[in-house]
């Protein structure tokens, strides 16, 4: 693209997005996204699909950048909750919960806050700038993906998902096992089989992300918390600070330039690249930092890494529906149904057709990420005052908040059982010492690689070579090789030097 | 006749008028509260789309909102029985595509009946798509694809919104009635297959969301799924001018109501869902969203949905579609 072209598309965006309907709007969304991120249960899914109707009387500008703002907005506010409270509302946010919730515990949650807000607001910018510059080329990339190197590519996250784990790697194996166990109920997409559904028709879609999620962070500990004997309040130590310090700043440079380019990739990537992107930048801090015990303790890298990383995958995963009209999760869906509600068509043309929209919406995601931060910064004293709400209260008031957001997903109570179960279920796993986390990876991968796999295979006519003649795929599962392997050497030294001590 | 007979039968008598007069009023005041529009389907989606330009026209037609629920899950089943189970009071009414209807009923054990469980109100429009192919095949019609797929049985690959979609019985359908070998990969919903079919990992599709790309030029529109061609796309023969009558079939949405409902507010709804579709501004408001027009009468509509599920039924049986 030329560069005259640029500014021509910028200044016409500009004009769209900085008129005042348009601000509104783009304001509406983000207060609407933060306020639904904060809450936990309530996603951006779930909001969009209830704001849908209304949109039908604004302009389609007016529409798409206020339900743009209420997503990007919700990547902001979720990471709120995982922090303070330890519940992950989306995919995005359980890797923000290792090591946010553990700063909280120790009277970090203002750095904590502070250094998310400002790496999703580096990393929005930047990848409003990959959209400006870059969509139409990086959707050529996007489309070399077959369902080959998907597979390759979720082999390689369940390898990150070991790394995830603080303790052992026996026990992370285990729970990214039982997480694909739980991933495999439901419907089988190639044949039809229900599986391990007993008949519940409920259960045909497979048990839902939100309820598991909650279930074994939330709720587990909550019931942790109350079990103990000790003091329940959940900022145990003093609170030091709102803001970050020059130490934990100069900390976070790397991890966010570093999250913000992993993100920025992973977000075109439909099916499940956004997921991997948050997992995968804590990975790669975990891997890159010279005290790796650091992590899962609080540390603030674990922080910055993940929520760049999941901020600039969300505005980068509006480039295949910009260029393509194909959504890369169910948020982006709702936006091709909110455009198709104006009678716009979403595919290659709207780029052409609508550049007024087009660009106005990118432009607004700019705007709104100032907003957000604006908006965000401030409310941190008023986030970490929360946090010394006697337990018995606050402990009271986020299980409200659970059920109610889990229910307005299906308008189904069932979805609230679930949380129950799973929140039992966690319970168990912090007496075990299992850690969640890699369960929760098990379970978002597991399935898709199976459908990766068995696409790749029905593609191939059964021939599994197709892994490995496929660029891409081949160097996928070589890299996951090379990093099992990094894993797994320390433990073999470590026995080696257990033995040599007796 | 005995006097206690003719009490008996007196009060019936009245008993009756007060309950078709209970009726009638209660017809009258209809809609006097919200009437819930159940879709089975995730917001956003195609019912969806065409769901709302309807509960916005009802809403202001009648001077009552009529709120769109989204009850998505298990293949529309989920939505579908909580509509059936609903309240026959005229203020639940099921809003679906015709899968849930006419074509799970035939694969899986669904807990409703489409036939006894509910009452046709009316139709509401057709979607109209039709097979796309990707160039790097060759073929640009019908025909050619046919004898392509002839020559080459098993080498063109069509991707499904998933097993037991409408767009997978299409393929069945061109399959069984050619007699032609065409790998069919199901996907989880029709934007997951369109981003195979775009880059050529697929090679057909039968659905709204390629007609884009069409117009672009980047894939061939081979035949329309309707019984008329679209003005959208002059150029794209029906099935049956390809040689393949009585498979047209397009994918068709109606509003049901649980059975019990009473009949005059089921008259009511209809009549006013009649009107609506003769108007300029819901024909274009569907249009855009690549859907057509489409009413009948309620008795026309079960009998439709009687065709179309003897259709689907052969079409299953001789093509031997399972769902294990």
């Amino acid at each position: 693209m030329e560069l005259g072209n640029v500014f021509g598309n910028l200044a016409l965006g500009l004009s769209v997005a900085v008129s005042l309907t348009n601000l509104f709007w783009c304001f509406a969304g983000t207060v609407i996204g933060t306020a639904i991120g904060v809450l936990p249960g309530v996603g951006p899914v779930a909001t969009l699909a209830l704001l849908l109707p209304i949109t039908y009387h604004l302009t389609p500008e007016g529409a798409l950048i206020m339900l743009a703002g209420i997503y990007y907005g919700a990547q902001y506010g979720g990471s709120t909750t995982a922090i303070l409270v330890n519940l992950p509302g989306e995919s995005s946010a359980v890797v923000t919960c290792l090591d946010g919730y553990q700063m909280a515990r120790q009277g970090r949650a203002g750095p904590a806050l502070a250094i998310a807000a400002l790496g999703s607001f580096f990393a929005g910018c930047v990848a409003t700038l990959v959209i400006t510059l870059a969509a139409p080329p990086l959707t050529k990339v996007a489309q070399q993906f077959a369902a080959a190197d998907y597979f390759s590519l979720m082999v390689l996250g369940l390898v990150f998902a070991i790394v995830l784990a603080r303790g052992s790697v026996i026990k992370a194996l285990g729970m990214i096992f039982i997480g694909m166990l739980l991933g495999l109920v439901g419907t089988d997409v190639n044949t039809g089989n229900t599986r391990f559904t007993f008949g519940i028709s409920y259960l045909f879609d497979g048990i839902g992300f939100v309820p598991l999620a909650m279930g074994v962070f939330g709720i587990a500990e909550i019931i942790s918390n109350l079990t103990s004997t000790e003091r329940r309040d959940l900022a145990s130590a003093k609170i030091s600070g709102l803001m970050p310090s020059r130490e934990d700043l100069k900390q976070s440079i790397g991890p966010v330039l570093r999250g913000t380019a992993l993100g920025s990739f992973l977000g075109l990537l439909p099916g499940g690249g956004a997921t991997l992107s948050s997992f995968s930048a804590y990975t790669l801090e975990k891997k890159l930092s010279r005290n790796p015990e650091k992590f899962g303790k609080g540390a603030i890298e674990g922080v910055a890494a993940p929520e760049s990383a999941n901020n600039a995958a969300s505005q980068t995963s509006f480039i295949p529906m910009l260029t393509l009209g194909i959504p890369s999760n169910a948020v982006m869906a709702l936006m091709i149904g909110g455009m198709m509600i104006h009678g716009i068509i979403p595919g290659p043309q709207v780029m052409e057709q609508k550049p007024g929209l087009v660009w106005g919406l990118i432009v607004s995601m700019w705007i709104g990420n100032l907003m957000l931060i604006i908006l965000n910064l401030p409310l941190i004293s008023i986030w970490v005052r929360m946090l010394l709400v006697p337990y018995r209260l606050l402990a009271v008031a986020i299980l409200f908040f659970c059920c109610i957001g889990t229910y307005s997903l299906n308008n189904s109570a069932e979805e609230i059982l679930f949380i129950a179960f799973f929140g039992v279920v966690g319970y168990l796993f912090i007496r075990l010492n299992c850690e969640p986390a890699p369960l929760l990876l098990g379970f978002i991968l597991g399935p898709l690689m199976e459908v990766y796999m068995r696409r790749a295979m029905l593609l191939s006519r059964g021939d599994p070579m197709v892994f490995f003649q496929r660029p891409l795929s081949v160097t996928f599962l070589i890299l996951a090789a090379l990093l099992l392997l990094i894993v797994i050497a320390p433990n073999i030294r470590k026995k080696r030097e257990v033995a040599f001590q007796e | 006749m005995k006097r206690r007979d003719f009490l008996k039968l007196s009060a019936a008598a009245v008993a009756t008028g007060a309950v078709s007069g209970q009726a009638s009023a209660q017809a009258a005041s209809w809609p006097n509260r919200p009437v819930k529009l159940i879709i089975p389907y995730a917001p956003g989606g195609a019912s969806d789309i065409i769901g709302r330009p309807w509960a916005d026209a009802l809403s202001q037609a009648f001077g009552q909102s009529f709120i769109i629920e989204n009850r998505g899950g298990a293949a529309g089943m989920i939505g579908v029985e909580a509509a059936s189970k609903a309240a026959p009071d005229g203020y639940t009414f099921l809003m679906t595509p015709s899968a849930a209807m006419s074509v799970l009923p035939l694969l899986r054990k669904t807990p409703y009946d489409p036939r006894t469980s509910f009452v046709p109100v009316s139709r509401i429009g057709d979607s109209i798509a039709g097979f796309v192919i990707h160039p790097s095949v060759g073929p640009k019609t019908l025909q050619d694809t046919v004898a392509y797929a002839k020559q080459n049985p098993g080498k063109i690959v069509y991707g499904s919104a998933g097993l037991g979609s409408i767009q997978h019985m299409r393929i069945e359908m061109l399959k069984y009635r050619a007699g032609v070998d065409i790998l069919h990969v199901p996907y989880r919903g029709a934007a997951d297959a369109l981003n195979d079919l775009l880059p050529g990992n697929i090679h057909m599709m039968c659905e709204i969301n390629p007609l884009p790309h069409v117009k672009a030029g980047r894939l061939h529109l081979l035949s329309i799924n309707a019984p008329e061609r679209s003005p959208e796309f002059p150029d794209a023969p029906t099935l049956t001018e390809c040689g393949y009558p009585n498979s047209d079939l397009p994918s068709w949405y109606a509003v049901w109501a649980p059975k019990g409902t009473p009949n005059d507010i089921v008259e009511k709804l209809h009549a006013k869902i009649t009107e609506i579709t003769g108007t300029d501004a819901m024909k274009s408001k569907l249009r855009q969203i690549s859907a057509s027009p489409r009413s009948s009468t309620i008795a026309e509509m079960a009998q439709f949905l009687d065709n179309d599920m003897k259709n689907n039924e052969d079409l299953i049986k001789n093509a031997n579609i399972k769902l294990e």
